[in-house]
């Protein structure tokens, strides 16, 4: 059980800031991903922890105790590489054997711990193979088998199940939970796949060209994203964003935001939000906040004609093109329309996100 | 997943082709092992029997050639009245000692070159494979006045040094490559599980080590089948089995008998080592090849 703190850490590549002023902690046995796209810096952070790569500034402490200087041998980490890593010439066992052959525990403890861990992952029937014989799904529970006989201080895992098929990294994802609870050791843990952090954190870190945009728990993130970027990046299909203006609606507390043809009013926590602000700003709609009809049930509803329709099996995406702009509407799998008929469209008020339209920061 | 077999239908030019690669193997093969042959069989017969030969277009007479009594002399006589046995671990000794030092040196500096970036590393490779291009002859005469200025001209030492200087830039190169084909996370995987650099280093030799499987014959064989610097820098106390065997042409006697039965001295080491290690070299580049 350890705490880990990451308080102001740069890395520099040459004269090209990688993570630029990074600060957060993971609590002991938490669950913290970091997410963003690729070249966000979050690899870097990973393996600063490790201590794969210098801290070119700041300064990361386990438990209170400064890491910065010491080698990952020292670190007292265990990590999951994307590639695995395993030793291609070595048996499973003795892949899963090393870390703790090198630390000198006698042999019989060996055995012991890389059974228990074998079993832990149902690996028990692999581990007289070597790398090479095992499916990429093996290969994955290899490398954290490897991870796990440590009972190391912090598990880091960089993108571990990112090479598997979506059916066994559903899968993973539920497993890699249930094992980080049962192990109770803190975690961090490195994706670019919103759903994986959604999925299994307790916390995400959100990264963007090297700068830390959010952490919070996965709800937070996901209802309340920081800035326009977060929100974009987080969800699946992704939030609607218009070009919208404030305006008055009748009377001066009464306010509507209006992109082209679709209108939605305000409610008042929104008001207070906007703080005065009036004229141009970004609205993001999460496509599950859009409802559509064929007819229009009451008056409100924006006039439009279908320009898409993606049936999904459990649900159907259907685009809407509206006077000024389109927008994405998440809706039943019992959706009909032939492309071009007309529908209507309304908005879920309470779920707008409203973004400033000069920096991206949401209006809160 | 496709066979990987290359389809091939049989037309007139194709039968052709095989008949012709047929005829070109046995050719071949008699070119190759006829020598190896009679240099076999003559190193076991008495010099008498050796030259006796069936006149020319006398194919019934090929029969002499095996008409002879198995005799040994000239392999005693090359270790009791020439010191063949001294010769042979000059061989043995100068081959595996530079093979030695250059595959440590060498993967060292391989993986330094391979892992590290340093400044002017590119103008580095450069130069340490430009060492090769100069013909040894060329090198000779300078590389002579240093190691006499050094005292090595004819020591052991002194040889194990001049092939050195030949294999480890040799040895820089193949390794290299191999290297580069290790990835890197396997060493970091090694460093996050408790091991020191060095020890990360030692535990990727295992995947590399096809090149220095391969890598080792190389340098073998340079330095047992060299015969330039054995005869200048190895001259005097260093003779080697090359300049031995070149030794038993003398200008009033060519001492048939004793050349051919060390030539077979010579020989039969190198394709021992040849099937010792080919095995292991067959495996090891397979293992390399699917990397998993």
């Amino acid at each position: 059980m350890t705490k880990v703190i990451v308080s102001e850490v740069w890395k520099m590549y040459g004269k090209v800031p990688a993570v630029r002023d990074l600060s957060f902690s993971c609590e002991s046995g938490e669950f913290l991903c970091v997410l963003g796209p690729s070249g966000c810096g979050k690899s870097s952070t990973l393996r600063m922890l490790a201590g794969l790569e210098h801290i070119s500034a700041g300064e990361i402490t386990f438990d209170g105790k400064r890491i910065n200087e010491l080698p990952p041998k020292d670190r007292d980490i265990a990590m999951v590489f994307e590639n695995y890593a395993l030793y291609p010439h070595k048996t499973v066992r003795d892949n899963m054997a090393n870390a703790l052959k090198l630390r000198g525990m006698p042999g019989a403890e060996i055995a012991q711990r890389v059974e228990r861990a074998a079993a832990m992952l149902q690996i028990g029937q692999l581990l007289d193979r070597r790398p090479m014989e095992l499916s990429g799904g093996q290969k994955q529970r290899v490398a954290i088998g490897r991870a796990i006989v440590r009972s190391p201080k912090v598990f880091l895992f960089d993108e571990p199940i990112g090479h598997l098929d979506a059916k066994l990294r559903g899968h993973m994802r539920g497993e890699l939970k249930r094992l980080q609870r049962e192990l109770a050791t803190t975690t961090i843990y490195v994706t670019h796949d919103q759903l994986e952090a959604l999925s299994m954190a307790d916390r995400i870190a959100v990264m963007n060209e090297g700068v830390l945009q959010q952490i919070g728990t996965p709800q937070d993130i996901y209802n309340h994203p920081a800035n326009e970027w977060v929100a974009s990046f987080v969800g699946e299909p992704p939030m609607n964003f218009l070009d919208a203006e404030v305006v008055t609606a009748g009377s001066e507390t009464d306010l509507e935001v209006r992109s082209g043809a679709l209108c939605v009013r305000l409610s008042d926590a929104h008001r207070h939000r906007l703080n005065g602000t009036r004229g141009g700003l970004r609205l993001g709609i999460r496509p599950e906040a859009v409802q559509v009809a064929a007819a229009a049930p009451a008056a409100g509803w924006t006039s439009g004609s279908i320009y898409a329709v993606e049936p999904l099996g459990g649900d159907t995406l259907v685009e809407v093109a509206f006077q000024g702009g389109r927008v994405l509407a998440k809706t039943g799998a019992d959706f009909r329309g032939e492309m071009d008929a007309p529908i209507f469209v309304t908005v879920d008020s309470s779920k707008v996100h409203l973004f400033d339209a000069t920096n991206g920061r949401a209006l809160t | 997943m496709a066979s990987r077999d290359i389809v091939t239908y049989r037309t007139p030019a194709s039968v052709l082709a095989g008949v012709a690669s047929a005829v070109f193997v046995v050719v071949f093969l008699i070119w190759t092992i006829l020598p190896i042959f009679i240099m076999f069989v003559s190193s076991i017969k008495d010099l008498l029997e050796a030259f006796k030969l069936p006149a020319v277009g006398d194919w019934s007479g090929i029969g002499v050639f095996f008409d002879f009594t198995p005799t040994f002399k000239h392999y005693v006589d090359l270790f009791t009245q020439e010191k063949f046995g001294t010769y042979f671990f000059n061989s043995v000794a100068s081959a595996l000692g530079s093979a030695a030092i250059s595959v440590v040196l060498g993967s060292m500096a391989a993986y330094a070159l391979s892992r590290a970036e340093f400044r002017g590393k590119k103008d580095l490779f450069f130069w340490i494979i430009s060492t090769r291009m100069a013909p040894v002859v060329a090198v000779m005469v300078p590389l002579f006045a240093i190691f006499r200025y050094g005292g090595l001209v004819g020591s052991t030492p002194g040889l194990i040094i001049a092939y050195t200087t030949f294999n480890l830039p040799f040895a820089i190169w193949i390794l290299k490559g191999f290297f580069d084909n290790v990835p890197y996370e396997i060493e970091e995987a090694s460093m996050v599980d408790g091991s020191t650099r060095l020890q990360a280093f030692k535990a990727i030799i295992p995947l590399v080590s096809p090149g220095i499987g391969a890598f080792l014959v190389l340098c073998v064989l340079f330095a047992w089948n060299d015969f330039l610097f054995a005869s200048i820098i190895g001259s005097g106390g260093a003779k080697t089995l090359p300049v031995a065997t070149s030794g038993l042409v003398q200008p009033q006697n060519i001492q048939w008998g004793k050349i051919m039965a060390a030539g077979v001295v010579t020989t039969l080491p190198m394709m021992l080592l040849g099937l010792v290690i080919r095995r292991y070299l067959v495996t090891g580049l397979t293992m390399g090849a699917v990397r998993g």
